[in-house]
């Protein structure tokens, strides 16, 4: 296993999910534009610094008919015409895929500062479209083609599964959605800021709450959104000069301390059939959240302040508690009434909101999380920081538990 | 007016929230649009709220219209609903918070809160939701302890959408209640919070009316459809003035602009004074989109236009617009992210309309800012409101993305008079940003229409 990377995480810029950049009529090279433009300027990096740039995304060929996104990134500026570019792709995690390229080459000591952008637009096309297009994520022809809404049912079936081997109650699925909504409030960027809803409305049975795929209800789903999140990271000498520049310590400059990624068949159903005498549901989950720990150097969630799971529907959350080993296996409800993912609980989870509360512009959330992570152990998250975070840790899904990658952040 | 303090650090915050409690909101006029809207977002974050209306029917329609509102059964599950006849001292005995929402008068009002004073607990905060009238002059003659607890909570319609919120202190207002409503309506209620003086409109309508009205009188000679072309989302809206004024209603149009003109005498005055072709019409019964039409209205899928001499309408597409190119330029820049650029565009266009429209920018800017002091501390409070409560490119940005000398060179060639702050900014040269807020994204207000 790699030892501890010195990749330094110097801070970056989101966009509010709460906006819809159709409405507003814009091209997503706005999008990525303002996120990196706002980036530069929060971090007081000058644009000539930057020596290469990542792109993560999922599906902007079929949301907005352009490929070749990396390019895009030198339009955000003239100084970047020239500069390095590439374009990564792994569902919902590739954002995270992007930042661990990212990392590689500067671990690989080829450039000093790197800008990764995680960018969606999604609201340009009909929630059925967009709910097709999604359907890509999975094995399409096997799994997604001709079903409306094929997310839902696959992460219904991640309950299924919960039920089957140990029980699964929705009070607990609503206590979750409750909690990310609620902590969305405090999220000046996220998404349902402004929502309603509640425990009972998320437990309601009626059209307000409608299902959409088996036991997944609209109160369980996040929603679809626009947004582009550009961080930067750099190499330990680069960060020295930064952290001298702005007048602070390197060891107040928060790094990646560590990284675990996986991926397992694509299919739902092969995943559970491996995993059917495993402890745990999703094992290759389990083995990139321990990896992320083990190279970071921490020895369990003990070690962890607060975490940003991929809480894409409520049965993933509930999924990443017991993975995370905030419970055993099969036993994340205890978690849940224990009030311990609460923000000033003792396993805080998604303080932003996550998915379901911030929103998720699906190849920018793993830039989203690695951003939360960083204003958390650097105590700027404002109305929702974990006091006295030091380590959070990251867990973003592409697909059904297809490609995991989890990072911890660290000062 | 409160003075204006840097925001209080988090643990600042959770002291505020823990210092009182707020579990039984009681509505007063809770059948009315601000009334279920405002008891809709109460029940988010209070156990127990009563709607209260002249019958108990009137509130069963409040709170069948506030579960529409914000979509979700579960409202009822918080509420409860009475007459103001049988059921308001009982309420309002219990209650930690009375919001008072009736129809803006202030004689009703004043009635009202006869009534309130004397069922009210001591530690009890009574809040208005009115737009127009004085708190202090609300609050005038009342007990010491009703006056320490009462305040402004200005909600824009429909709070469920808008979270821009003025709070207006009266001159007895306890201070550290005022901090308390704040934090509370900021947290709990998800609202961006502005404190304005106890002004004629506050600060949002003040400035927001101002400009609104002055298209109003453009269209007199111009026609509403060049007005709302050339004050267009290209100079920072979302929605255009004249189409804003018919969703607002001529007659909350009328009663904001009047109220202002008579009690204030500002620079500006002259914009303020409703044209007589509106109030001719409105006698005629034309109030906007409630009654299906006001500058504008729709025939199936077609949009019609008002002719403001004869009160006649004929279709949009058939109005005569000059060539205005530039818009469509701006639009595409704005369109890839490229607001200074577009504004660069806006600032350099020829012909008469790009003339006219600097000057209405220019009138809301030098307006805004040579407000500050009156209706709000700083500009940072009128640029919430503008961007938050009316969905505006705030003054500040729009000062920030031109740059102050531009800035000051637009105000003077419109004939205006140039506010200190930006003429400083332009003369020392050094880069400065007026717009402090980091969390709102200033592209928002840049709409490629």
């Amino acid at each position: 296993m790699a030892a501890n990377s010195e990749v330094y995480v110097l801070g970056g810029y989101q966009t509010d999910f709460g906006r819809n950049w159709t409405k507003e009529n814009k091209h997503f090279s706005a999008l990525m534009r303002e996120s990196v433009l706002g980036a530069l300027e929060r971090c007081e990096i000058a644009p000539e610094e930057v020596e290469s740039a990542h792109v993560g995304n999922f599906a902007a060929e079929l949301y907005c008919m352009q490929g070749h996104l990396g390019a895009f990134f030198t339009e955000a500026h003239p100084a970047f015409s020239g500069l390095p570019t590439g374009r990564h792709e792994a569902a919902c995690a590739s954002g995270s895929i992007a930042l661990l390229a990212a990392s590689a080459e500067i671990e690989a000591g080829r450039y000093d500062l790197q800008a990764v952008v995680g960018i969606e637009q999604m609201k340009t096309v009909s929630a059925s479209e967009g709910g097709a297009y999604l359907g890509t994520a999975a094995w399409y022809a096997e799994e997604a083609d001709g079903i409306e809404f094929p997310f839902p049912k696959l992460f219904g079936r991640l309950g299924d599964e919960y039920d089957r081997r140990y029980g699964l109650k929705d009070e607990h699925l609503a206590e979750i959605s409750k909690i990310n909504y609620a902590n969305a409030k405090l999220n000046p960027n996220a998404q349902t800021r402004t929502w309603y809803m509640n425990k009972e409305h998320a437990l309601c049975r009626t059209e307000d709450n409608p299902a959409v795929g088996g036991r997944i209800r609209i109160a369980d789903c996040s929603q679809v959104t626009d947004g582009a999140v550009c961080v930067f990271l750099a190499s330990r000498s680069y960060a020295e000069r930064y952290a001298r520049g702005m007048g602070r310590k390197l060891e107040d400059i928060p790094r990646i301390k560590g990284w675990g990624h996986n991926t397992a068949r694509l299919r739902f159903a092969d995943k559970v059939a491996e995993s059917r005498d495993a402890e745990y549901v999703l094992p290759h989950v389990r083995s990139t959240i321990t990896s992320a720990m083990k190279r970071a150097g921490i020895e369990n969630v003990g070690g962890i302040d607060g975490i940003e799971t991929h809480d894409c529907f409520t049965t993933s959350e509930y999924m990443a508690i017991d993975h995370f080993g905030i419970t055993a296996p099969g036993e994340s409800w205890k978690a849940v009434e224990e009030g311990w993912l609460e923000i000033d609980g003792k396993h805080p989870i998604n303080p932003s909101g996550g998915l379901i509360g911030a929103g998720h512009p699906v190849g920018a959330t793993g830039t989203r999380q690695l951003l939360d992570a960083f204003l958390q152990v650097t105590g700027q998250a404002g109305d929702y920081q974990v006091e006295g975070a030091k380590n959070f840790q990251t867990l973003n899904i592409g697909g059904s538990g297809t490609t995991s990658v989890s990072f911890v952040v660290g000062v | 007016m409160s003075s204006s303090k840097a925001s209080p650090s988090p643990s600042e915050v959770r002291r505020l929230l823990a210092s009182r409690k707020i579990e039984h909101v009681v509505v007063l006029g809770a059948n009315g649009t601000m009334g279920y809207g405002s008891a809709a977002l109460f029940t988010q974050a209070v156990p127990k709220v009563t709607f209260l209306a002249r019958t108990k029917a009137k509130a069963e329609e409040g709170l069948a219209a506030a579960i529409k509102q914000v979509r979700s059964p579960t409202v009822a599950t918080h509420s409860a609903v009475g007459d103001y006849e049988n059921d308001l001292e009982a309420a309002v005995e219990q209650a930690d918070l009375v919001f008072e929402a009736l129809t803006e008068d202030f004689a009703i009002k004043k009635q009202m809160f006869d009534r309130v004073e004397k069922a009210r607990r001591d530690d009890a905060i009574v809040g208005t939701v009115t737009s127009g009238l004085s708190i202090n002059e609300l609050a005038d003659g009342r007990s010491d302890s009703f006056r320490r607890h009462f305040l402004g909570l200005h909600f824009f319609n429909p709070p469920n959408v808008i979270v821009g919120t003025e709070l207006i202190a009266g001159r007895d207002t306890d201070p550290e209640l005022v901090d308390f409503v704040e934090a509370f309506a900021r947290v709990r209620l998800g609202r961006e919070m502005v404190r304005t003086a106890d002004t004629p409109a506050f600060a949002g309508n003040r400035v927001g009316f101002k400009v609104l009205n002055e298209a109003a009188q453009l269209a007199e000679t111009l026609g509403p459809a060049l007005v709302d072309r050339i004050i267009g989302p290209y100079t920072g809206r979302a929605l255009t003035p004249l189409a804003t004024i018919d969703l607002v209603g001529w007659d909350i149009h009328r009663a904001i602009v009047d109220n202002v003109f008579e009690k204030t005498k500002d620079e500006a005055h002259a914009t303020l004074r409703l044209p007589d072709s509106m109030a001719t019409l409105m006698d005629r019964g034309v109030l906007g989109d409630k009654t299906g039409g006001g500058f504008f209205k729709r025939d199936g899928k077609k949009r019609l236009v008002l002719d403001i001499g004869s009160g006649d309408y004929r279709p949009l597409e058939e109005v005569l617009l000059p060539d205005m190119s530039y818009v469509d330029a701006i639009a595409d820049l704005y369109a890839q992210g490229r607001y200074e650029e577009g504004m660069q565009a806006f600032l350099a266009a020829e012909g008469d309309e790009a003339a006219l429209a600097r000057k209405v920018v220019a009138g809301y800017v030098s307006y805004a800012f040579h407000r500050v002091g009156e209706v709000a501390e700083d500009i940072g409070a009128i640029d919430r409101i503008m961007g938050m409560g009316f969905n505006w490119a705030p003054p500040s940005v729009l000062v920030d993305v031109m740059g102050p000398k531009a800035a000051v060179s637009m105000i003077g060639e419109a004939g205006l008079p140039v506010p200190d702050a930006l003429a400083s900014a332009a003369k020392s040269g050094e880069p400065k940003r007026f717009f402090q807020h980091p969390h709102i994204n200033i592209g928002r207000f840049f709409v490629a229409g």
